[in-house]
């Protein structure tokens, strides 16, 4: 083997060489002239589509007409928030997925951009899930850091409650009295059992009666704990849920404890939806997958299956075009009716919330049940809140997400409301160390596992009413806007939405025949429902849902050699691990 | 005996620069001492693993090469997220890879945490020699040494002209930059708050005696 030299020293200089001066763009390439799926749209399910077919084998070429992915559930910088409102209010592109986004930054020079991951649609993760199961079997976990959230908060008789979810924390209560701690036991047994046979003819009797009329008939459980399963354990988005949409919500929220720890849900860090979304990106790269941004669908031919961006650029396509709502290209006549609408406040706050999270954590759910606020809200009004651990801001800052469904002006002033409800509650709680209530011992609740004291939060709540902020909450961005979507609140995505583009071909019809649609991001504040879609999608395209992530990554594991591979390596005991295997 | 997992550093690193440069090569020269002449177009490997000692650490090595993404420059943030090395890589004998590569070298300054290392890495060295004498073949090298000394020396990078295919300089990167980490991971980048004590692992479900055994679903 020739000798090893350090290059260029002795050597002659090939006067060749070109200078290569200043930082030009190198050409790039363009994009394949086949594929067998266009994707336009990088939001989640159209994402987690993308990584399902690109395993599967086939071509995809996934584009995105912004600049950044992630579409409708994006997690924007302030700068991309910034673009992202002109352009929702300009409305110069044919689609109306949003509309009336009022965005206020008092004190611009105190936000640096890049320090903040807003979300455009915050979600939280049940710890049993489907998507949480396929994020283990996708492998998309490993690109991602999932951190705990327990607290789930309801605001009651101008006070924020938190809910007693655990064996533990309904048996140390010192507010409920014996029996109403057997009722409440009774009822969560119930919820854990409700499909077994003998239970059948009574799930039957009752599963179409309100869930509110039910389980204070069943259970004899007061009003405010009714609540509390129903808005904040259930996080059901409407008043009027059925006993079976309430006992499964309720169910999904029980079944989650204790699966990675003594907590119900999790979250991504540095972003909800649109990190995840990122996720299944890489994944569906890494299969083969080709990714471009800012390119924007202007047509689609079916007769001669040809695709052409708004660069002019073209693609055949051999299958399908699945196309968000949100890329719909100009002139579209095909794209689904959204008829539901998501009012949102997102607002950063210069305060760190830590009272309202638990131990060690830096997110919480705070949740309004209907008429619970001054605003005689219909419907309940859900908030995420985002400390600076999440990675979505800098520290001692907080994001919150408020949402509920009511519609147009009335839903904004519900969130008006839930916000100043919230303002008051912070800075009565962070204020000289929080209480000004006297505590008695009987405040203070031992948990039976961990035998940390915590004070019970109710306390904490109290004598609210007349209180009167010595500081007052700075506000550092406040976002308001409404969101469209054709899911309906608790309904499964249906393929009827689907279908819709293709019963509608007549000839001449629009720039987008034939183009599958996807819907908006749903009013869920969980994330159930977006496999499902994914997963319908999928059958349409390959003709059935079988083999959806029916993937062998064995040899994609890690690589071991070299001399120290075989050392006892603590954190390597996980990565052997078989996979998890959830039921559904 | 005493435990190597006490002071095991763990080192996201990110490979960059353009299709066909031997990104993938010089992974598999590191990972696992081979070449392959006629290496396909990456795809399928999401990332790899290598652990090393260097001095008293032990380094544990997450890889991340670039897949379909990076044709059009569009790697999602979570691929620099939290990444603390980089490799930046070109052929000597392309100028236009050096070019991307001084793209490569500004997208990190922009998108990556501060204090990320990054080598500028010009690979395929061997091809500049002749392996009968080991004489520079004239007009082989189409990058000068110097052109990648100086936007290193700019760019504040570590350098290296490298060969996957004789193993030239390989090892040597990957040392260096484990050499340099610890004081990386000491000033870690503050603004946003990276502690994030209760990260969960989702492949370690925690023992789960409570509510499952009743549920019938
Ligand atoms: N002579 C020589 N050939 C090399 C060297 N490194 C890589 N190659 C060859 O260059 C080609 C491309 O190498 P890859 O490692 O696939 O390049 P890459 O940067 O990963 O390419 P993409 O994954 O397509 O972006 C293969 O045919 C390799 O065998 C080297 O140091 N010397
Ligand atoms: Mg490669």
């Amino acid at each position: 083997m020739a000798e090893r030299r350090p290059s260029g020293i002795n050597s002659r200089r090939p006067s060749v060489i070109p200078y290569l001066a200043g930082i030009e763009k190198p050409v790039l390439p363009s994009i394949p002239s086949q594929c067998d799926v266009l994707i336009c749209g990088t939001g989640l399910v159209e994402s987690i589509l993308a990584a399902a077919l690109a395993w599967q084998g086939s071509r995809v070429l996934h584009v995105d007409a912004n600049p950044y992915y992630g579409d409708t559930c994006a997690t924007l910088t302030i700068e991309q928030i910034k673009a992202w409102c002109a352009s929702v209010n300009d409305g110069s592109s044919g689609f109306q997925g949003f509309s009336k986004a009022m965005l206020h930054i008092p004190y611009p020079h105190r936000l640096n951009s890049r320090d903040y991951g807003i979300d455009l649609s915050p979600r939280v993760l049940f710890a049993k899930s489907d998507l949480l199961s396929l994020l283990i079997n996708s492998r998309v976990y490993r690109y991602l850091e999932f951190q705990s959230l327990s607290n789930f908060h309801t605001f009651e008789n101008d006070t924020f409650g938190k809910m007693l979810s655990t064996k533990e924390e309904i048996f140390t209560d010192q507010s409920m009295t014996l029996a109403s701690k057997r009722q409440l036991m009774k009822m969560m047994k119930f919820v854990l059992e409700y499909d077994l046979p003998e239970n059948k003819e009574e799930l039957e009797t009752h599963m179409h009666e309100p869930f509110t009329d039910y389980v204070s008939n069943r259970f004899h459980l007061s009003s405010q704990q009714i609540n509390e399963l129903c808005y904040a354990l259930g996080l059901a988005p409407k008043p009027d849920i059925s006993t079976i949409q309430g006992l499964s919500r309720v169910r999904r929220y029980l079944v989650s404890f204790n699966i990675y720890g003594n907590f119900p849900t999790l979250y991504s860090k540095y972003g909800g939806p649109g990190e995840i979304s990122q996720g299944f990106c890489r994944s569906a790269a890494v299969a083969g997958a080709t990714y471009k941004l800012d390119c924007a669908l202007k047509s689609f031919d079916p007769d001669t299956k040809t695709a052409t961006f708004e660069d002019g650029s073209k693609v055949k396509i051999s299958e399908k075009v699945v196309c968000s709502p949100s890329q719909a290209p100009e002139g579209s006549r095909n794209v689904p009716e959204r008829n539901y609408e998501i009012t949102r406040l997102i607002t950063i706050v210069e305060k760190s919330c830590k009272e309202w999270f638990a131990e060690g954590e830096s997110a919480a759910l705070v949740v309004f049940p209907p008429k619970s606020l001054p605003s005689n809200n219909q419907f309940p009004v859900q908030s995420i809140i985002m400390g600076s651990g999440t990675g979505c801001c800098p520290k001692d800052q907080c994001v919150w997400y408020l949402s509920t469904i009511e519609q147009g002006e009335r839903g904004r002033r519900d969130l008006e409301s839930a916000l100043k409800k919230m303002e008051e509650s912070i800075l009565r709680e962070s204020e000289d160390g929080g209480f000004d209530v006297e505590l008695t011992e009987s405040d203070v609740a031992v948990q039976a596992n961990g035998g940390i004291s915590v004070i019970n939060s109710v306390k904490l709540g109290k004598s609210f009413k007349g209180f009167v902020p010595k500081e007052k909450l700075t506000y550092l961005l406040k976002l308001m806007f409404t969101q469209y979507t054709s899911v309906a609140p608790f309904g499964v995505v249906s393929n009827a939405v689907f279908e819709k583009a293709e019963e509608n071909d007549h000839p001449g019809n629009g720039p987008d025949l034939k183009v599958i649609y996807s819907s908006m991001p749903s009013t869920e504040i969980s994330y159930d429902g977006v496999v499902t879609e994914a997963r319908l999608l999928y059958s349409k395209i390959v003709g059935s849902d079988d083999d959806f992530f029916d993937v062998d990554f064995e040899d994609d594991e890690d690589y071991e050699h070299g001399p120290s591979s075989e050392s006892a390596i603590v954190d390597d005991a996980e990565e052997f691990q078989p996979e998890m295997a959830f039921e559904l | 005996m005493s435990s190597p997992a006490t002071n095991q550093i763990s080192v996201k690193l990110v490979l960059l620069g353009e299709a066909a440069v031997g990104k993938s090569s010089l992974v598999l020269r590191f990972v696992s001492n081979d070449f392959e002449e006629n290496k396909e177009p990456t795809i399928g490997a999401a990332f790899l693993t290598q652990r090393c000692t260097i001095g008293d650490k032990y380094i544990k090595f997450e890889i991340w090469d670039t897949a379909g993404q990076e044709r059009f420059a569009n790697l999602t943030p979570l691929y620099y997220r939290n990444a603390q090395a980089a490799l930046v890589v070109y052929d000597i004998t392309k100028p236009a890879s050096f070019i991307k590569a001084r793209h490569w070298v500004k997208e990190l300054h922009e998108q990556a945490s501060k204090n990320i290392i990054i080598a500028l890495v010009g690979n395929k060295y061997d091809l500049t020699l002749d392996s009968e004498t080991g004489e520079e073949i004239e007009g082989s090298r189409k990058v000068s040494l110097e052109e990648g000394q100086n936007l290193a020396e700019e760019e504040n990078l570590l350098f290296f002209e490298s060969s996957a295919k004789t193993g030239y300089n390989v090892n040597e990167m990957f040392t260096t930059i484990g050499e340099k980490i610890p004081e990386a991971i000491a000033k870690k980048d503050n603004t946003r708050d990276q502690s994030g004590g209760n990260r969960i692992d989702l492949n370690a479900p925690a023992e789960n005696d409570i509510h499952d055994s009743s549920c019938s679903c």
